[in-house]
This record gives structure tokens, C-alpha cells and sequence, in this order.
């Protein structure tokens, strides 16, 4: 089973991008379960969007303690409070425009900086970030399959899906090409 | 954000990704409700929004209200109930807490309605997390209470809980807990409408407000008529049990997915048997494999109906087994876990009564992690019974 926890602050999209990441999975004949909490339920607070992933129907309800991947929507929010959450080594893909090396105190994890402010405002979708981030994810990844993600991204989205499709498929690149 | 397609493919179900918050509005569209009085509060409202995009869209056919409170949606509901309506609501925490006045009334006017409350901690301090204290505190309130584990289960509940309300008359609440259940985005198998259509026979009830017909409904009686309607109710609630379990068969032989009062999990031979309710449920599944696998005859007992409590079960469930621990997520003040009061309540002068374990796990929406089961299993091997409850975060 995989375990992705997915932390952003409140309004930013992370609740929307664990579900848009799910339905990828389930579109693939996965078994998910995705539910975010909220600490304050208002924007700006720190909001985490859970996601489990298995071959067979998944029984837990309960925290993710131990996750096998991260997605982080803000860098101001990456400290070790959160990363005690996440497995030792795994893969933390962070929206920041800091390179990789800003982050090696923090400790042992494969970090991947995506600058997705500057691929969305590129892609005139102004500060939001969601399918740039997600494009990342699962280059960082290697799952699910960028053209499930896509197809998701052009169903779900609320408003200009094919500039959601083109900033998820050049985040998507950008990692490819960096790694 | 809706991220099911909203289609009803031909045949028997459509497996759709769904909140269990949507599969309580799909199971309650799919349940052709005439009137559904609604009110918002977190962490319910997906329910009440999903239910007017199905009215929006021309694809419920009922009545939606929406008045100014909770205590005024339930007012409604026994209006409608009371002219013959079949009628569904939904709520949470404050909300119910606010019905309470009326949650008497609708049970003592005999209104079949069924209800979908999502367990979360009641004010103060302000929270939304997973805790039953809300709906527990409605235990003497005369409504049949569920208790669901998962999102498939809640929409399969919904259903059923028709059959079992407008059968007895007997208003039935489903409760699932918050994010746990509520939030959880989950493969969900959708069945057909054709397949409820002939699960659940049309609501047609012998008495009825009627402006054709003068009649009194609810007026001031004496003590002994008082006394006659609460005997009239206990009667009522003693074929509650049985319509619960022919009501989930029945689903079963159509579904595959067959539910009952209480549910077994691995509980032969076990030498300890952990007794929870709702979402936790899944995660003591998960700790009673690891502890098999170790050799360790742990197992589970779901209990589904808490109201009416099915007390012959228990005691034939857990006579002879050394140890049950009671995991309780509500607090009950000065006394300790609801569950732990009703289990060793049930099992009273039993012979061969096991040692109760009763542990306060998961109030206010504490993480309860397999990890925590596993350790607390271990921990209470060898303990004492105490009469109280004991914290265990």
C-alpha cells in the first residue's frame, strides 16, 4: 500500500489535487481512499489531504503516520513538525523556487523543488498551482501515468482545462528533464 | 468538488469514486425520498449540496426544503412524515443537538424518517472531529440507531434503513464519523434504480394526516394513554432487530454485500474480542490480521445497531470469552464510555461473562492507528477489569 500525504494551506488547492491524484489511481484500476483535515477550516491554515493506494480494497481509518510520499504546496510549511510523518528516504516534491539543496537540513528525503507559481502564471492560471504540481508528483513518481493524470486534470477541472493540462505536462517535463 | 461522473450506467451498479458524504446523497436519491428538509453544518454539507445538484438537475423528483434551523428542518420532517411523505434529513453534532426536542417528538408521533447524522465533537470547545458523543447523547430518544463503517456501507444503509423505518414506523438515524467516513474518497458501488425500486415498496402507511379527514394527532392525553404509546414503542423496537437483519439479507441477495446487527470478524476462539462501533471498525480489522498472523486469537465484534441495543446476541456472541475491550470514541462525563456501560450492562449475571475492558480510544477525534490497537491488545492481556473507563491516548 502506498501512503501520499498532501500539505498545503487552507484554499490553495490540496484537498482538490488529493482527489484529482485518487481518481488517476482509480481511473487505473487502483483501490484509493483520499480524506483531508483541516485544522481551522478557514484559508491560510495548514491543511493536510491524505491518499491510500492499494491493489485490494483498503480497511484502514485512521492517520497517515508513516507516508511513502509527500507533496507539499508551500515551503514555509516544510519543517520537521510535518516531515516526522513522512518515511525516512521517500520522495517530498515541494512547491518552492529553492533549489534542492535549500532543503538538505531538513533531513534524508529525495527533495524535488518545482517552481509551480512560475509555471502556472506561465500558463495563465495565476497562483493557482494544483495541476503543476501534480505534473510533477507523478514524474517524481513515475505514477500514475501522466496521460490519466491529464485526462482527470480535463474532467475535473473547474474552469480553463487546457491551460490546467499544459502547466501539469510541463511541470511534468521539467522534473523529467532535471532527473 | 464532484469528481464522479454523474451517470447511472444500464445493469445492476456503476462503481463510482465517492465521499462518504455523496454515497448518503446517492442512497437517499436512489431512495426516491418525497420531501428532504436540509440544513447545513460541517462536516455534513456535501450531503445537503449533492442532494440539491440531483434536485437541480431534474433528478430528484421530492421536495427540497431548506428552512432557517435544524430544530425547523426536523419540524418539517415529522410533518411530512406524519401526511404519509417518505422523508430523508441530514445533520451533525450542534445540529442534531438542536433537534433534540424534536427528535422525542418524531419517535413518539411514530414519523418514519431516516437520517444521516455525521459523528462530531459537540461545542465546547469548537471542533470537527470524529467523536460520537453527538449521537450516543440521542440514545434515549426512541430512534433506531446505526452506525456505519464505511462509504459503501453508509449508502447501502441508507436504503435499508427505509425498510426497517417505514416498516415499524420507527424513525431510523445512520451515523458514519467525520473525515473518517464522511470525507473519505472511496470506490463506491452505486446500485441501480431499478434494483431500489424493487428492494423498497412504497411508504404507505395506515394512518395519515389527511385535510380531507378531521382527526387529532399528538394532542394531550392522559398519563395512562402516555404510558400505552411508550408500551406501543418498546413493542415496536423489540421487532427492530429482526427487521434489521432481514432488511440487510434481502440487500445481500441482491448486492452481494450483506450487513446484519452486529458483525463477527475473526472472533472463533479468540481469546480476546475487541467491541467498537463506526470507522475504527476497518482499522481494528487490520490489527486483528497482524495479530492472527503473530498467532494471536484476537478477533472483532462490530456492533451496527447500538438502538436497540441487541442484547441476546452479545451475550451469546461473548459468553465464554475471556476478554472483550470496549473501544469507546465519545466520553460520557462522570461516567466514562457509552459503548463500555451498554456491553457490561447487556452482559449482566452472564455465566461465563468475560473480563471488560472499557477504553476511552479516540475521543475528540484522536488517531487511532493499528499500531495503538495492537499495543493496547498486548497492554490488557493480563490487566484487571476495572467498572470505569480507562484513557488510553
Amino acid at each position: 500500500m502506498r501512503e501520499i500525504v498532501i500539505l498545503g494551506r487552507g484554499g490553495q488547492g490540496a484537498q482538490t489535487a488529493g482527489n484529482q491524484l485518487a481518481r488517476a489511481y482509480f481511473d487505473e484500476g487502483q483501490y484509493v481512499q483520499t480524506f483531508a483535515t483541516y485544522g481551522g477550516a478557514r484559508r491560510g491554515t495548514p491543511v493536510t489531504s491524505s491518499l491510500r493506494v492499494d491493489e485490494k480494497p483498503i480497511r484502514l481509518r485512521c492517520n497517515i503516520e508513516e507516508a511513502s510520499a509527500m507533496l507539499c504546496f508551500d515551503d514555509s510549511l516544510l519543517d520537521e513538525t510535518f516531515l516526522r510523518g513522512v518515511e525516512e528516504g521517500t520522495t517530498v516534491v515541494v512547491n518552492s523556487r529553492q533549489p534542492k539543496e535549500a532543503f538538505a537540513d531538513l533531513g534524508n528525503y529525495t527533495f524535488v523543488p518545482v517552481d509551480g507559481l512560475d509555471i502556472a502564471q506561465k500558463n495563465d492560471l495565476g497562483k493557482v498551482v494544483n495541476s503543476a504540481l501534480l505534473g510533477a508528483f507523478v514524474a517524481a513518481l513515475d505514477e500514475p501515468g501522466i496521460e490519466t493524470m491529464c485526462e482527470v486534470i480535463e474532467q475535473t477541472a473547474p474552469a480553463k482545462q487546457q491551460q490546467n493540462i499544459a502547466a501539469c505536462r510541463e511541470a511534468y517535463q521539467q522534473i523529467r528533464d532535471a532527473n | 468538488m464532484n469528481i464522479a461522473p454523474n451517470i447511472d450506467k444500464p445493469g445492476n451498479s456503476n462503481r463510482l469514486l465517492l465521499s462518504g458524504n455523496h454515497a448518503v446523497s446517492w442512497g437517499a436519491k436512489l431512495a426516491r425520498p418525497d420531501v428532504a428538509p436540509v440544513y447545513p453544518i460541517t462536516p455534513q454539507t456535501p450531503i445537503l449540496e449533492r442532494i440539491a445538484e440531483f434536485k437541480r438537475d431534474g433528478e430528484l423528483d421530492g421536495e427540497l426544503l431548506t428552512p432557517e434551523s435544524e430544530h425547523s428542518a426536523m419540524s418539517a420532517c415529522i410533518a411530512a412524515s406524519l401526511t404519509g411523505g417518505r422523508v430523508f434529513t441530514a445533520t451533525s453534532s450542534q445540529g442534531l443537538l438542536l433537534m433534540h426536542e424534536l427528535l422525542h417528538y418524531a419517535a413518539g408521533a411514530r414519523a418514519a424518517i431516516v437520517m444521516v447524522n455525521v459523528n462530531r465533537t459537540p461545542a465546547s470547545p469548537w471542533g470537527f472531529w470524529p467523536d460520537q458523543l453527538d449521537s450516543l447523547a440521542q440514545r434515549d430518544t426512541g430512534w433506531v440507531q446505526l452506525y456505519s463503517e464505511t462509504p459503501q456501507e453508509s449508502l447501502d444503509s441508507v436504503i435499508q434503513a427505509f425498510r426497517v423505518a417505514e416498516s415499524l414506523r420507527i424513525p431510523t438515524m445512520i451515523s458514519h464519523d467525520a473525515f473518517y467516513v464522511s470525507h473519505a474518497v472511496e470506490p463506491v458501488e452505486v446500485p441501480s434504480q431499478s434494483l431500489v425500486d424493487g428492494y423498497l415498496p412504497p411508504y404507505e402507511p395506515e394512518l395519515r394526516l389527511d385535510t380531507e379527514k378531521g382527526q387529532s394527532f399528538g394532542a394531550p392525553i392522559d398519563q395512562a394513554t402516555w404510558n400505552r404509546s411508550r408500551r406501543e414503542m418498546a413493542e415496536a423496537m423489540s421487532q427492530v432487530q429482526d427487521k434489521v437483519t432481514e432488511a440487510g439479507q434481502a440487500w445481500g441477495d441482491l448486492t452481494g454485500r450483506s450487513y446484519g446487527p452486529l458483525e463477527h470478524y475473526r472472533t472463533e476462539d479468540a481469546e480476546t474480542v475487541i467491541v467498537t462501533m463506526g470507522s475504527m471498525c476497518g482499522t481494528v480489522r487490520e490489527a486483528v490480521d497482524a495479530l492472527r498472523d503473530q498467532g494471536e486469537a484476537v478477533g472483532l465484534l462490530k456492533v451496527r445497531l447500538f438502538r436497540p441495543l441487541p442484547v441476546a446476541d452479545l451475550r451469546s456472541a461473548l459468553a465464554g470469552v475471556p476478554r472483550v475491550m470496549v473501544l469507546d470514541r465519545n466520553y460520557s462525563p462522570g461516567m466514562g464510555g457509552i459503548l463500555h456501560q451498554e456491553l457490561t450492562s447487556a452482559l449482566y449475571g452472564l455465566d461465563k461473562a468475560p473480563a471488560v475492558h472499557g477504553l476511552l480510544a479516540g475521543v475528540g477525534g484522536v488517531n487511532v492507528p493499528a499500531s495503538k490497537i495492537k499495543q493496547l491488545v498486548a497492554d490488557y492481556r493480563d490487566a484487571e477489569p476495572s467498572a470505569t473507563s480507562q484513557w488510553v491516548e
